[in-house]
């Protein structure tokens, strides 16, 4: 693959380049996930990056006669800007758009504009997000862009790209050293070893010395981020709707994921191949799915089989989406609708109780892109939509659909369910969009948020020892308490809260928790002294046993 | 002759304060199953919020009738007074309808009716202009013009315990959008346009009863201010001292009576404020 080497890409081989990163994201995209820093099941960084890759190269590219670096770069950077998902997807994607903004006049890139485009994307990167943290993607973005910048002219394009390649690496390297919480877990910041693996795939794509990424998972991390994220991302994955979408999981000893992803990619489209020596994850559209059963079976034992025909899915979303015959009505034209990203079914009914208009399912592990939230303010069709994201990880995404939606959009970043109820109920549809958005910024601080869920491993982060397993409290964002059960960690959580009297608590159980588990919290609760009031909701969200709010 | 100023029991006006200014006070009926009785004069305040908090039955309400007015209207007119009559909303009640049959039995007399669209102490600051009117020489159509205005500056806010009331009784109006809440609520509650209308929706009474005292200093200053309530006394003397700061006349305090209690329930808590210097 190397006869690009001495020459400046034309628009097929940068598409092809694309191609390559993103490929090497997809081999390292486990290994990448198990690097999530916080010891909650959130091992979704790589994931996000190579969804929005996914975005990106299938986008539709411009005429290949007539294509050029720059309209080939643009289309590229649009695809990834509206299937964003995630905070890693989002400032990726803002990486492609300064790319693309750095080669907008190029018909062919060498060197020089590459060395010119990378600076474009790192100062992109850094311009997407409010507070610019160091140690992350951001500032392995900026080494490798200031390592091949100014350009000196004399370097061609692959060496441009492996200078870059190898300042990403020495600056992943440091970012412990930027970051503490990333050196008391032990592990380099995931975004950054994304950027490496997508530099280090293009650089192999254009040359025969071959880069071997060696990702060191913290101990105990790569099997449990590989379960607990896997499933989430094979539902968001289904972008070619064609023959039948087949998922499984293979159960044996000694699997071998990088073996079975290469055969499997010789048989069907959209192949995501995930796990590890005892577990397999299989995703993949394929014309005919019995020899990939075949396949699986003659690996291990069989398990969680999903065969969907994706013809039919794919008529009844055309349908759905207005472009059938018996098309829905889109919903009657309003001036004002408030749309949440609600992470369970019973969080979604209590928005919708509280006059949302409609709820975009998503949470942790689960992030929407900015083009399933364009997709609900579309179908929404209000004159003013207001975007409750509930979630950091999805505040860039919501921003970015506010930023391609044709009506106007305000985004109120509400950083978890507790803050988006608060918001919610600061609604007042009797005010405009404007003054409602910031009514409902105004009330974000007015409650605080509480979090339980399970560690997928054992560290100590703020203080707190926490083993694998235990459950593990969070209170406005930092590690409170570490627990033998979810219940044990609710009441150190709410101790360490130091209640004021009259204070509510409204607790929303997940959906791995009995309802008289929570019911028994729920009693404790109302027992403390100072007069606490408290109410249970079932919130049906994954990984968490409870969301709490607390005002 | 002169000019007397009618009221009814909706505006929950203190009998000592609507001796003080003269002005009348036409019941409203409250029942309990088929129990009438007349409210402020067959029950007190205090007998209605037992029987409501210790018995089973649901009251409801009705305007007064044509003749409950007529037993008002009939002696003032026969002593030759003309009469402003000064009500609850026409959009929660009926009463501003018996009153105008009422005022056409009585030909020979001038009666000026006022719709407040306000309920409770907000009826009767404005019954209160029309009575300040009056002292000041003002005659019926000055007193009732004085009433129009003071209702046209007057704003009424008020925090039930619970919505059930307002929502059997049919009272809800734009509050209806909360009752879906699969949260429980405190909202702030106000009369806009003469209907009930929510305006803040907080989660807990503690914090119902701070969003009201910031209300309360955001509308100052005001000429009159009444606290509304059927909550402890310090509670509502607690409120009222807050109001206190922003008007120069002292603050009425108002228990609720049948006709508003009933649609209210226990634990209510608002206030009226007459904005202005």
């Amino acid at each position: 693959m190397n006869e690009h080497a001495s020459s400046a890409f034309d628009a097929q081989d940068f598409r092809q380049l694309i191609f390559a990163g993103a490929g090497c994201l997809e081999a390292n995209v486990d290994a990448i996930n198990a690097l999530n820093v916080f010891p909650v099941p959130d091992g979704d960084t790589g994931i996000n990056m190579l969804l929005t890759l996914r975005a990106a190269t299938s986008a539709e590219a411009p005429d290949a006669a007539s294509a050029t670096v720059g309209s080939m770069s643009s289309a590229i950077a649009r695809g990834a800007l509206l299937g964003a998902r995630g905070n890693s997807g989002v400032i990726f994607s803002q990486f492609m758009k300064g790319l693309a903004g750095g080669l907008a006049e190029c018909e062919r890139a060498d060197g020089a504009a590459f060395a010119t485009a990378l600076q474009a994307a790192a100062d992109a990167g850094y311009e997407a997000v409010g507070n610019p943290v160091e140690g992350t993607m951001l500032s392995v973005m900026r080494a490798a862009a200031e390592a091949v910048h100014p350009p000196d002219g004399t370097a061609d394009a692959p060496e441009v790209l492996r200078a870059a390649y190898e300042a990403a690496e020495r600056a992943l390297a440091y970012t412990p050293e930027q970051l503490p919480v990333l050196k008391q877990a032990g592990v380099v910041d995931a975004g950054g070893q994304g950027v490496v693996a997508f530099l280090a795939g293009m650089v192999n794509f254009v040359s025969e010395e071959q880069i071997v990424l060696r990702i060191t998972p913290p101990e105990g991390g790569l099997e449990s981020a590989a379960a607990n994220v896997s499933h989430e991302f094979l539902e968001h994955t289904e972008e070619e709707m064609y023959g039948y979408c087949t998922q499984f999981v293979v159960q044996g000893e000694g699997l071998d994921p990088d073996a079975v992803r290469e055969r499997v990619m010789t048989m069907a489209a959209s192949t995501v191949v995930v796990g590890d020596d005892r577990v397999v994850r299989v995703h993949a559209h394929a014309e005919d799915p019995g020899p990939l059963l075949s396949m699986g079976a003659a690996l291990g034992a069989l398990d969680q089989i999903n065969i969907q025909n994706m013809d039919l899915q794919h008529q009844e979303f055309m349908s759905l989406h207005g472009y059938g015959e018996d098309a829905p009505e889109q919903a009657k034209a309003t001036e004002l609708a408030v749309i949440p990203v609600a992470p369970g079914d019973g969080i979604a009914r209590v928005f919708l109780s509280l006059g949302a208009a409609a709820t975009v399912s998503g949470g942790q592990t689960m992030n929407p892109s900015a083009a399933d939230i364009i997709a609900a303010v579309q179908k929404t069709n209000a004159a003013f939509t207001i975007v409750l994201p509930n979630n950091k990880n999805i505040v860039l995404a919501a921003e970015q659909a506010a930023e391609f939606s044709d009506t106007p959009v305000a985004v109120v970043p509400s950083r978890n369910v507790a803050q988006g109820m608060a918001a919610m109920l600061a609604f007042n549809p009797d005010l405009d969009g404007e003054e409602n958005a910031e009514a409902m910024r105004g009330a974000l601080d007015s409650v605080r948020s509480g979090e339980i869920t399970t560690a997928v491993r054992s560290t100590t982060i703020d203080g707190v020892d926490v083993e694998e397993g235990q459950a593990i409290a969070i209170l406005d964002g930092g590690l409170a308490a570490a627990a033998a059960s979810p219940n044990d960690a609710l009441t150190a959580m709410l101790d360490a809260a130091e209640l004021d009297g009259g204070a509510l608590v409204t607790l929303f159980y997940g959906a791995g928790l009995a309802g008289e588990t929570a019911e028994e919290a729920a009693a404790a609760i109302g027992a403390r002294p100072g007069g606490i009031e408290v109410e249970v909701h079932e919130g049906g969200q994954p990984h968490y046993h409870y969301l709490v709010s607390i005002e | 002759m002169a000019v007397k100023v009618v009221t009814d029991s909706a505006s929950d006006i203190p009998a000592e304060l609507a001796e003080g200014l003269g002005i009348s006070v036409v019941p409203c009926t409250v029942f309990f199953g088929a129990e009438a009785f007349k409210d402020g004069v067959e029950i007190t305040k205090e007998e209605f919020f037992n029987r409501l908090t210790t018995g089973n039955i649901m009251p409801t309400t009705t305007q007064p009738s044509v003749g409950d007015f007529l037993d008002v209207y009939r002696p003032l007119a026969e002593a030759g007074h003309d009469i402003v009559s000064v009500h609850v909303s026409g959009k929660l009640s009926g009463t501003v309808n018996s009153a105008r049959l009422a005022a056409g039995e009585l030909p020979d007399t001038t009666v000026e009716i006022v719709d407040t669209e306000l309920a409770s102490m907000g009826a009767a600051l404005a019954a209160k202009a029309a009575a300040d009117a009056v002292s000041g020489g003002a005659d019926a159509a000055g007193a009732a013009e004085a009433a129009r205005n003071a209702a046209a500056n007057t704003e009424v806010y008020f925090v039930p315990e619970t919505l059930e009331y307002l929502k059997r009784g049919g009272r809800i109006g734009g509050a209806q959008a909360l009752l879906g809440s699969l949260l429980s609520m405190k909202p702030i509650l106000a009369l806009v346009d003469g209907e009930v209308h929510p305006q803040e929706k907080v989660r807990t009474k503690a914090k119902a009863v701070q969003r009201m005292r910031n209300i309360g200093a955001e509308k100052a200053p005001y000429r009159e201010a009444a606290v509304i309530h059927r909550v402890s006394d310090e509670e509502a003397e607690a409120m009222a001292e807050h109001l206190a700061q922003f008007t120069a006349n002292p603050v009425i305090r108002a228990p609720v009576g049948a006709s508003v209690g009933a649609h209210t329930g226990p634990g209510v808590i608002g206030f009226a404020l007459w904005k202005g210097e």
